[in-house]
C-alpha cells in the first residue's frame, strides 16, 4: 500500500485528501480543508499536509519530503487569467476562448478584428497571465494579425503570447514581437471549421508551469516535491476526459461545478451526429469542452448573477410567491460575506434558485440549439453549438451542488431551458444527476495523468445519486 | 496550374446562400474548382451572408461564388457587397450562379439586378463552367496581381520545412 496525496489551493479553502493505493484500486483515508493564505499560498497547503500525514501544524514542508507521493493544482489569485484574440468572433475567437478555458484558464477579456487603442490600454490594465493570440487559417488572413502584432509589441504587456494563428505569418509575428515572450504553436483553425485546439492548449499548461507558479510562489512545493501543479479547472477537465476511456458505460457525460465566483461546465460527449436532417453551422465544437461562466456564482458573482439571470429568478419568484425584494436583500448580504451561509429554511430557498439561475445560464451557453427550416423533404434543422442530448450523467460538483443533495436544483432549470427563443436547446435528453458529495473531482483529477484507472474508478465510486424529492 | 502548392493556390469560397439546401451543384462546383488548382473553402448549403464574409476574412479568400437555387436568389443576396465593404473586403470578387431567374423574367434584366447588387459577374445555370475558371483567374489576376504578399511568405517557410 501506498500513500498518495492529493491538494488543491483554492482562493479561500486549501483542500487536501490522503489516498491509499494498493494493487489496483485507490481508497480514501482522510480529507481535510483549511482557510487559504492570500499572502503565502505554500502555509495552507503545508498544513493540509501536515495534518494528512498526522504531524504537528507547523511541521516545516522540508521534513515532510518523501512520505508520500505528492500531487496538486491551484486556483488561488484568482486561477489562470487569459486573454483571447481572434479574427472573426464566431471562428478563431470562439476557438481561442474554448482552448483557453479547456486549458483551465478564465477568459477575462476578449477581441476581434484590430485592437483598438482602448483595447490595448484595457489589456494593460488588466496585466493576464496569458494572451492567446489567434487569427487567420493557415495561408489566410495577415493582415489583422500583423497590424495586432505591431499593437501588442507596442503595449505595456509584460505576459507571455502563445501565437496560435496563421501559420504563414508565425515568424513575421515573433520579429515584430521582439520585445515579448511570444511561443508560437499550431494553428487553432488551419482551415475554415477544422478545430484544432490541443496545441494551443498544451503550450498554455507548460507555461502555467514554468511562469505562473513562479509567480505564485509555489516553486517551493514544485522543488521539494517534484510535482508540478495544474490549474484546478483542467484537473477535472482531465479527469471528465479519462471517465469514458475507462468506463464505457459512462461514454457521454457532463458535470457543473458552482462556486462563488464562477460557474463550471465540463462535457464529455461527440459534438454532431451527421444526419440528412441536420446540418452543423460554424465550428464542430471538440468531444470534451469545458466553459466557465464569470458573472455566475453564489457569492462574489451573486451580483452579476442578479443582473444576468433576471429573467430566470423573477420567474421563480412569481411562482414561489416571493417579493422580489427579498432576493436583493439576501444578495446584498451574501455578495458582501462570501462565506455566508444560509441560516433559514427561507434562505435555503433563496439560495437554491440562485444556484438554478447558474445551471440555467451555464447551460444555455455550453450547449447549442437546433432551430427549423421546412423544406420538400420535411424539417431540417439548422444546429450550431455542441449537441448534448447524448449525455446520460450530469455530475454536481464544488461547493453548492455538491452539498446540494436534491436533483431538482439541476433537473428544473434544465427542463425550463429545453426551448429558448426560437431555438430548441441540445440539453441531455434522460439524464441521471450525481453528486460528487466529498467534492473529489478537483482532488482525484490531479491523479489523472499517474494512476488513470484508479482515480477515475474512485471518481465514479464516490459519486451519490442525486434524490429525487426536491423543494 | 498543377504545379501550384497548395499554399500559393487562390482560396474560393463556395455555397449556396438563405435557407436553400439544393446540395447537388454545390459539390459538382467544388470538385470542378478543386481541379482547376483554386483552393476551395465549401461552406455547404443554407449559409448566410455573415457566414460566407466570416470565411472569406479568416482565409484571406480572392472570390466568393454564390450560388442560389431556390428561388429567392435576389432577396438572399441583397445588401451582400455592402456587407463585404463594412468588413473591410472591398475587393473581394463577386460571383452568383444557380437558378436566379424566377418565371418569365429575361436573364440580362436579372444579371443587370445582381451587378447592381455589386456583383463582378452572373451566371445562368446552364454556363460553361471550365469559361467561369478562365474568367476568375483573369479576375484574380486583375484585382490582385500574381505574386501576392501571401505567396512570397510562404516560399520561405516552405524553403525553412524542407531542411
Ligand atoms: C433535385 C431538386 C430538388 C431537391 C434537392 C435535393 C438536394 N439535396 O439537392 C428537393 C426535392 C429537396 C428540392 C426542393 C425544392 N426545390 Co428543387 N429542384 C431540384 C431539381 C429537380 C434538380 C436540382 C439539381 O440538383 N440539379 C443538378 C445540378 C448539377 O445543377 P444545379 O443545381 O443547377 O447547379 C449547376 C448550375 O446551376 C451552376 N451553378 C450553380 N450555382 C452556381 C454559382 C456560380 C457562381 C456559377 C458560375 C454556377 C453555378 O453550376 C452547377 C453545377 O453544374 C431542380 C430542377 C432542375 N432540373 O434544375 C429543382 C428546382 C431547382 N427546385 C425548385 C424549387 C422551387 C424547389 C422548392 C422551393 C420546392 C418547393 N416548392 O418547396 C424546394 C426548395 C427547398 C429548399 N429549401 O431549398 C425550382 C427553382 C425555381 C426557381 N429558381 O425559379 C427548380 C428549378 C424546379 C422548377 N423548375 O421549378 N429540389
Amino acid at each position: 500500500m501506498k500513500p498518495v496525496i492529493s491538494i488543491d489551493i483554492g482562493s479561500t479553502w486549501t483542500k487536501g485528501a490522503l489516498f491509499a493505493l494498493t494493487d489496483s484500486s485507490l481508497q480514501l483515508s482522510k480529507k481535510i480543508a483549511v482557510p487559504t493564505t492570500q499572502t503565502n499560498l505554500v502555509q495552507g497547503f503545508t498544513e493540509v499536509l501536515a495534518s494528512l500525514l498526522n504531524r504537528e501544524k507547523l511541521t516545516p514542508l522540508k521534513q515532510m519530503v518523501g512520505k508520500a507521493e505528492i500531487y496538486f493544482s491551484s486556483s488561488a489569485k484568482g486561477g489562470l487569467r487569459i486573454a483571447a484574440i481572434g479574427l472573426v468572433p464566431d471562428l478563431t475567437l470562439q476557438l481561442a476562448k474554448l482552448a483557453a478555458m479547456s486549458a483551465g484558464g478564465k477568459v477575462i477579456r476578449s477581441f476581434s478584428f484590430s485592437l483598438t487603442k482602448s483595447d490595448v490600454a484595457e489589456l494593460e490594465k488588466l496585466q493576464p497571465d496569458i494572451v492567446l493570440f489567434s487569427g487567420g487559417t493557415d495561408g489566410g488572413n495577415t493582415k489583422y494579425i500583423l497590424e495586432n502584432a505591431h499593437k501588442l509589441e507596442d503595449s505595456r504587456l509584460t505576459c507571455p503570447v502563445v501565437y496560435a494563428g496563421n501559420r504563414g505569418v508565425a515568424e513575421e509575428v515573433v520579429e515584430i514581437m521582439k520585445s515579448k515572450e511570444v511561443i508560437v504553436t499550431e494553428n487553432l483553425m488551419p482551415e475554415v471549421g477544422q478545430v484544432n485546439i490541443e496545441p494551443a492548449r498544451e503550450k498554455i499548461r507548460e507555461i502555467f508551469l514554468k511562469r505562473i507558479v513562479n509567480g505564485r510562489g509555489l516553486s517551493e512545493i514544485v522543488e521539494l516535491f517534484g510535482s508540478q501543479p495544474k490549474p484546478t479547472p483542467l484537473a477535472v477537465f482531465e479527469l471528465v476526459s479519462a471517465i469514458p476511456q475507462f468506463h464505457p458505460d459512462w461514454s457521454d457525460l457532463a458535470a457543473i461545478d458552482i462556486g462563488g465566483a464562477t460557474t463550471d461546465f465540463y462535457s464529455n460527449t461527440e459534438s454532431y451526429l451527421e444526419t440528412d436532417t441536420v446540418i452543423l453551422k460554424g465550428i464542430r465544437e471538440p468531444r470534451v469542452k469545458r466553459t466557465v461562466e464569470g458573472d455566475l456564482g453564489m457569492r462574489v458573482s451573486a451580483r452579476s448573477l442578479l443582473d444576468t439571470g433576471r429573467v430566470y429568478i423573477e420567474d421563480r419568484l412569481r411562482n414561489l410567491g416571493i417579493e422580489p425584494e427579498v432576493m436583493e436583500k439576501f444578495v446584498e448580504k451574501i455578495s458582501g460575506n462570501t462565506e455566508y451561509l444560509p441560516e433559514t429554511e427561507a434562505e435555503i430557498q433563496l439560495d437554491r434558485i440562485l444556484a438554478e439561475t447558474c445551471v440555467y445560464y451555464a447551460a444555455l451557453r455550453h450547449a447549442g440549439g437546433w432551430k427549423e427550416t421546412y423544406t420538400p423533404q420535411g424539417k431540417v434543422y439548422v444546429q450550431t453549438g455542441k449537441d448534448l442530448r447524448r449525455v446520460k450523467a450530469i455530475v454536481g460538483s464544488g461547493g453548492f451542488l455538491a452539498a446540494e443533495g436534491s436533483a431538482e436544483v439541476m433537473r428544473l432549470p434544465l427542463e425550463k431551458l429545453r426551448s429558448f427563443g426560437d431555438e430548441k436547446k441540445l440539453l441531455p435528453e434522460n439524464p441521471a444527476f450525481y453528486r460528487d458529495r466529498d467534492y473529489l473531482f478537483p482532488l482525484l483529477g490531479n491523479l489523472v495523468e499517474k494512476y488513470p484507472k484508479e482515480a477515475t474508478t474512485l471518481a465514479l465510486a464516490s459519486l451519490e445519486i442525486a434524490s429525487d424529492e426536491g423543494m | 496550374m498543377e504545379d501550384k502548392t497548395e499554399r500559393e493556390k487562390d482560396t474560393i469560397i463556395l455555397g449556396v446562400i438563405g435557407s436553400d439546401c439544393h446540395s447537388v451543384g454545390n459539390k459538382i462546383l467544388e470538385l470542378f474548382f478543386t481541379a482547376e488548382g483554386f483552393k476551395v473553402v465549401n461552406l455547404g448549403v443554407m449559409v448566410s451572408q455573415q457566414e460566407f464574409v466570416d470565411a472569406a476574412i479568416e482565409t484571406n479568400a480572392k472570390a466568393i461564388l454564390v450560388s442560389s437555387l431556390y428561388g429567392h436568389g435576389e432577396i438572399d443576396c441583397q445588401g451582400f457587397r455592402d456587407l463585404c465593404i463594412e468588413k473591410g473586403l472591398d475587393p473581394i470578387i463577386l460571383y452568383a450562379g444557380g437558378n436566379l431567374v424566377v418565371g418569365k423574367t429575361p436573364f440580362s434584366v436579372v444579371e443587370a439586378k445582381f451587378k447592381k447588387m455589386g456583383f463582378d459577374r452572373v451566371f445562368p445555370p446552364d454556363v460553361d463552367l471550365k469559361k467561369v475558371a478562365e474568367l476568375l483567374r483573369q479576375d484574380i489576376q486583375e484585382k490582385f496581381g500574381s505574386d501576392s504578399r501571401e505567396a512570397k511568405l510562404d516560399k520561405s517557410i516552405q524553403a525553412k520545412e524542407s531542411l
